[in-house]
């Protein structure tokens, strides 16, 4: 008898550990380093693996760095290329960190809410705490999490002459569009 | 002095040449655009299944040998993701919960709502690499540029 209520009682936890985390792993993720001199240093990727505790508020995203999708043939093997992010030696980017104000999100009411986000992202194989507000929206089941921020490539580790040249921004704009069903 | 002047017209015309096609070879690299996937020819065609266990037994050997290649994937549809702008297909190890992902470019967006979980399909596409993910305890692989391959 002791044994069912215990193994009723495992599976109840579990089941409530899997309800409050919602993945998706079509999250899109857009990277815009252009400049007035160079259109072309941007990219989408659309194959972006993500996590939401929706008791909690933790997220989580990772990406695998070639999945960044160019126009241009030649600035995604820049993009990709050892001088630049090196993606065979550094194969993913990660995010992890928390909505702090998660508790003002009503996730049972459909609604726009603002959210505050706080995090290490991981990128080049460098780690830096970022901050960044975006938008929780609500729809139904469906929850999407929307944020815009810049980096310095600087403090990850990239530099080149395209950046001191202007060609490629000092300050890229990476926009986070995550729906989670 | 008439030799002079020839030399110099040359000399001037040998630097429009050049110049002109320095500043060609400069516009097609600038403008150039990857060539639709659907006229690509593939360097390797493989099972879904095959494919993930390859990248689960070794994803570094399989990353040398795979990413940026264009590859045709054989196998069934266990889900399809919808989002504004994007329509993944994602064939899975239903076991191990790896799986393959496949972005489809802008012209083939149509023929990838198409399809159905279930479906068995062929897909040809840009591999971007496998990786094991921290969130999902899971070998992912993922493809952009995607088209159904007739």
């Amino acid at each position: 008898m002791k044994k069912t209520i215990l193994i009723l009682a495992l599976a109840l936890s579990s089941a409530t550990m899997f309800a409050q985390k919602k993945i998706t792993t079509s999250g899109v993720i857009n990277f815009n380093a252009t400049t007035s001199l160079d259109p072309l240093p941007k990219a989408d990727n659309k194959t972006v693996v993500a996590a939401l505790d929706t008791k909690t508020g933790a997220i989580a995203f990772e990406v695998i760095m070639k999945s960044f999708s160019f126009a241009n043939p030649m600035m995604q093997d820049h993009f990709n290329s050892s001088s630049w992010l090196d993606t065979d030696k550094f194969p993913t980017s990660t995010f992890k960190g928390n909505i702090t104000n998660f508790s003002t999100v009503n996730l049972k009411k459909d609604g726009t809410y603002p959210a505050d986000v706080r995090g290490d992202l991981t990128i080049h194989g460098v780690t830096k705490s970022v901050t960044t507000k975006g938008t929780i929206v609500v729809s139904g089941k469906i929850i999407a999490a929307n944020a815009a921020f810049t980096v310095q490539v600087a403090d990850y580790g990239i530099t080149g002459q395209a950046i001191d040249a202007g060609k490629v921004t000092k300050e890229p704009k990476i926009t986070v569009a995550i729906e989670f069903k | 002095m008439s030799n002079n002047r020839k030399k110099l017209k040359s000399i001037i015309l040998a630097g429009i040449i050049i110049a002109v096609a320095f500043a060609g070879g400069i516009w097609y690299v600038f403008t150039q655009k990857f060539t639709d996937t659907t006229k690509e020819k593939a360097d390797y065609t493989i099972n879904a299944f095959d494919l993930i266990n390859e990248f689960k037994k070794n994803d570094s050997l399989a990353n040398k040998k795979y990413a940026e290649k264009i590859i045709t994937v054989t196998g069934l549809v266990t889900e399809v993701e919808t989002a504004d702008t994007t329509v993944n297909i994602k064939m899975a190890d239903t076991t191990s919960g790896s799986y393959a992902i496949f972005a489809f470019q802008q012209q083939n967006l149509t023929e990838a709502k198409a399809i159905k979980e279930g479906d068995k399909v062929s897909i040809k596409g840009s591999c971007s690499g496998g990786a094991y993910s921290q969130i999902l305890e899971t070998e992912f692989i993922t493809f952009k540029r995607c088209a159904l391959t007739k």
